[in-house]
């Protein structure tokens, strides 16, 4: 090679010699620095400079930015810890096999009950993710400032108040809002009124939902004040809600007297009379659609009124597994517009009518310890199967021996069955693995194992997660 | 291509054989007994003869590592060495003999199930009580019912097995001199042969990378795929099979990049070729540029060469590369981690299968430590490697990465120097962070700012919201591909 070629002429060159091989044109003229090198063969001269050429472009010519960039910020840390190093093969394995959001989410949601979070590379929420629990609020404004291109976080470590409202991203503000709600009703509401105004139907609808927690007669002003003013179908009806279950439900009108048609309130017994609620069967399509949609329209205490009964005297004289369609209308009823005595009243009724379905629908207002307790009545009364029990008791609860009940001699029957498969009952292992304390989980798995499973079944991971995890959490 | 994390299913392979009725009645009575499994079970498991045979040079405890068993002795597992570059992992169920392995064989089961049972049976290796590793849970998780799966053999007419007969060694014939010297000449001859091949069909490469500058670039990147097919088929017939398949890849390679920079990699890429064509010409008998153009060596030659270094190490899984050739071999790509502070900083472990076999099992989980024997193939830069033994894992190993060796410009140029041709590069990064352009683009930083790298994909969650210590990934030249990274939440897998 020349003596006199650096590295710069080189590159300078580069570019007539490419534009040159672009265009289909011989090129080692372009290269005079390396005339020596290539000899005087014309083809033979140009592989040497393709060759060289490669070379030279491979190793010093890297792309480079075509504009500033922009680093994110680091993933903060959370208020719980990320589960063990150990454990965290397990709950990938498990957030692998979940079949869908919903499912992964209710893992996360078991984490966060026993005081554990994920691990940012096996699991984190997207903005959007509403389901997600409120401890990973950080990560999903991280996400959310990160997809907006923002590169500097925002406060969120100090009490959320009118002044640094808006430094708070959704997330945060939701979490920080609860946060409050709890300590301080009346502030959390005097917040939202002073600022649900400048949200968006679907941010005043999540905000407004937040006062359903430790809810009042000191709501009642704002909650009419958004009935009457708010743009938004959706936060008037949640308002309504909400007045309705502090029994400030709209005026009785026709309809509500059209409602009372199709039922009637009768007694029965001779010594202890009591009443009961006794049905005008609908006799065309029309009419049932007609009175679902009154009961759709309608709230508990009105309903009640109408048929000249207290709320709680038409919950204990409802007739039960007789109309099914009524009985859904009531128990909606009683979601929305129930006060929490009403709920758990109704809940108590349905559960010794064994009305699964209808626990399953009240279960989600219920405190965790009563959903704790109708989930351990259906497994030993009712003989739910885990997996039912275990949507009743959502993620927080921690049953002693689950496995003593009728749902678990059925399950350790069928595993020792001689036909058994290996991936039966997948679902029954998973809802056991998050119903069961950690101690119930530890001797749960040795009872399995004894029955015949091997200690490596996947369809254990989810027990061998709960048995394996220092229960942290808050007790209900 | 795709990096998985190393926990690739796989539904092949999975063999139920409770509905074999002949074999159970057997396994009932032995499990009553309290024994695992006795030779007859797995006689009639044998699809034939040659199976046992196979079955039977494999039940050796040399050939095996990794054996365990579940502390009910219903599961057993090892590790057999095959002709891939990993060992085939193995696992039986003694309660039905579902069995699985990881190897290509379309016997089911195949020797090494065979070969694991057999050292169940006759207790030629302790099978210690252990947790059950995840690889063999995962298959667990997989298995289908019973009824779903039927034997190889069921059904088909019943050969004669006999196991004593696949023990019997068979005696060798003494060997002919003249047998012997005429064998060597026919080797000399068709090696003569070969190369003769290759060089005629280098010829015919050069020419066709003459056609294309003077045909241009412009219309060789629009055209490439076609006319890369035409001279890979050229450079096939011409017993350069690697160097075929290289060029088979190229329009991808090239498709990758931008518009605009694509006759730059035009030029890069035809311009390697030039060079390997002449380093062949040059050293034609050259092992490593062999295998560049021609093929590879035979697992055994590797093994039996006094060249090969062989390094006891300490390795980390980086990442498990998938990728379906358009020769319609699937290339199974393991990356290690050397984490001593010497020797071959990383290694690769490369085994090919038929697409037509269906998924494969990975041998490795992403992240996975263990200490074990690497034979590489000789190379100036030793890279490609067969793993000829691991130990089990070991949890107790907290080595972290070690510091790069060189800087990052020497780390980029170097290799290059000896193998000028080289088309993907192992790189250990130093401390970076994953930064993004307006346009949303991923690119690695340096801490120090003196380098930039463009990244390949999208990179998403926790590798853009931390620092990354260290970086093992791949440099093709234009971009990087992210195997692995350390960072203050540990490590992190790259891109999925």
């Amino acid at each position: 090679m020349t003596e006199t070629a650096g590295a710069e002429a080189i590159f300078e060159a580069m570019g007539a010699v490419v534009t040159r091989w672009t265009m289909g044109s011989t090129a080692a003229a372009a290269a005079s620095f390396w005339r020596t090198e290539l000899g005087d063969d014309p083809v033979e001269a140009e592989l040497r400079l393709l060759a060289l050429s490669g070379q030279f472009l491979g190793a010093t010519v890297t792309a480079e930015p075509a504009s500033a960039l922009r680093v994110l910020p680091d993933i903060p840390p959370l208020a719980l810890p990320t589960v063990a190093e150990a454990l965290r093969p397990l709950v990938r394995r498990i957030l692998a096999a979940s079949k869908d959001a919903a499912s992964r989410t209710e893992l996360v949601h078991f984490l966060a009950a026993r005081g554990w979070t994920t691990h940012p590379a096996d699991w984190m929420p997207d903005a959007s993710d509403e389901d997600a629990p409120d401890v990973y609020a950080a990560w999903r404004d991280w996400s959310a400032f990160t997809a907006a291109g923002a590169t500097t976080q925002r406060q969120t470590n100090d009490q959320i108040t009118v002044e640094n409202w808006e430094d708070f991203w959704p997330a945060a503000r939701k979490a920080a809002l609860i946060g409050l709600r709890r300590r301080d009703p009346s502030a959390a509401r005097a917040l939202l009124e002073a600022k649900v105004g400048n949200e968006n139907a679907d941010a005043r609808l999540r905000l407004v939902s937040l006062l359903s927690e430790r809810l009042s007669d000191d709501d009642v002003a704002f909650l009419e004040g958004l009935v009457a003013n708010d743009r938004a179908p959706k936060v008037k009806a949640l308002a309504t809600s909400m007045l309705a279950r502090l029994g400030h439900g709209p005026a009785a009108g026709e309809d509500i007297a059209e409602l009372a048609g199709f039922f009637s309130v009768k007694t029965k017994g001779l010594l202890r009379r009591s009443r009961v609620i006794d049905f005008q069967t609908p006799k065309t399509p029309a009419r049932w659609q007609r009175r679902k949609a009154l009961l759709d329209g309608t709230d508990l205490t009105s309903f009640a009124g109408a048929l000249g009964l207290a709320p709680q005297d038409l919950i204990a004289a409802w007739d039960w597994k007789v109309d099914p369609a009524a009985d859904a209308g009531l128990i909606k009823l009683i979601i929305e517009t129930g006060t929490d005595a009403q709920l758990v009243q109704a809940a108590e009724i349905v559960s010794e009518h064994d009305a699964t379905g209808l626990i399953v629908a009240l279960a989600p207002r219920l405190a965790p310890t009563e959903r704790a307790k109708f989930a351990v009545a259906g497994l030993r009364t009712h003989g739910f199967r885990f997996e039912i029990a275990q949507v009743i008791a959502g993620v927080a609860a921690r049953l002693d021996d689950p496995l003593s009940a009728p749902a678990g001699a059925k399950l350790l029957a069928e595993i020792r069955r001689d036909d058994a498969k290996p991936s039966d009952h997948a679902e029954e292992f998973h809802a056991l693995g998050v119903l069961a304390s950690q101690a119930a989980a530890q001797q749960t798995s040795q009872r399995l194992t004894a029955a015949g499973l091997l200690q490596g079944d996947p369809r254990l991971d989810m027990l061998r997660l709960n048995a394996a995890l220092d229960d942290q959490g808050e007790k209900p | 291509m795709t990096i998985s994390a190393c926990s690739g299913s796989s539904a092949r392979g999975d063999i139920e054989l409770s509905s074999c009725p002949d074999i159970l009645p057997v396994l009932d009575s032995n499990w009553e007994a309290g024994v695992a499994i006795d030779l007859k079970a797995v006689e009639q498991l044998a699809t034939d003869q040659s199976s046992l045979k196979a079955a039977a040079g494999l039940a050796k405890p040399a050939n095996w590592s990794g054996v365990g068993g579940s502390p009910d002795g219903a599961l057993i597992w090892g590790e057999c060495a095959g002709s891939g570059a990993n060992p085939y992992r193995v696992m039986a169920d003694l309660r039905d003999l579902g069995n699985k392995c990881t190897c290509p064989s379309r016997k089911f089961p195949c020797k090494h199930v065979l070969g694991l049972l057999w050292l169940n049976a006759e207790s030629i290796v302790p099978f210690a009580p252990a947790d059950t590793p995840a690889w063999v849970s995962d298959w667990l998780g997989r298995r289908r019912g019973t009824s779903a799966a039927k034997p190889a053999s069921a059904g088909a007419p019943t050969v004669d097995k006999d196991l004593r007969a696949a023990r019997a060694l068979e005696p060798e014939a003494p060997e002919d001199p003249k047998d012997a010297a005429r064998r060597e000449a026919q080797a000399a001859k068709r090696n003569e042969d070969t190369e003769r091949a290759i060089l005629d069909a280098l010829d015919a490469l050069e020419q066709w990378i003459g056609d294309q500058l003077r045909l241009g670039l412009s219309s060789f990147i629009d055209d490439a795929t076609a006319r890369c097919r035409r001279i890979a088929a050229r450079l096939v017939d011409g017993k350069a099979a690697a160097l075929a398949s290289r060029i088979d890849e190229l329009p991808s390679r090239l498709l990758a990049l931008a518009a605009g920079d694509r006759p730059r990699g035009a030029v890069v890429e035809l311009g390697k070729l030039v060079l390997l064509a002449r380093a062949f010409r040059a050293t034609p008998r050259d092992a490593e540029i062999r295998r560049a153009v021609a093929t590879s060596e035979t697992r055994e030659t590797v093994l039996a060469d006094p060249q090969s270094p062989r390094v006891n190490g300490h390795w980390e899984v980086l990442a498990e590369q998938v990728q379906t050739r358009r020769d319609g071999l699937v290339s199974q790509t393991t990356w290690l981690l050397n984490l001593a502070a010497s020797g071959p900083r990383f290694a690769m472990l490369l085994d090919f299968f038929p697409a037509s076999a269906g998924r494969r099992g990975s041998v490795f989980t992403s992240g996975e430590r263990f200490r074990g024997e690497l034979v590489f193939y000789p190379s100036q830069q030793p890279l490609r490697a067969l793993l000829v033994r691991r130990d089990a894992a070991d949890e107790t190993l907290v080595s972290e990465w070690p510091a790069p060796g060189h800087t990052l410009s020497d780390a980029l140029t170097r290799p290059l120097l000896a193998e000028p041709w080289m088309i993907e590069l192992p790189l250990l990064l130093p401390q970076g962070r994953i930064a993004r352009d307006d346009s949303g683009a991923a690119w690695w930083r340096a801490a120090d700012g003196t380098a930039t790298l463009p990244v390949a994909g999208s990179a998403e969650g926790l590798l853009t919201g931390t620092e990354l210590t260290r970086t093992a990934a791949i440099w093709s030249g234009n971009r990087l591909t992210i195997l692995a990274a350390q960072s203050p939440w540990g490590r992190i897998d790259g891109h999925d």
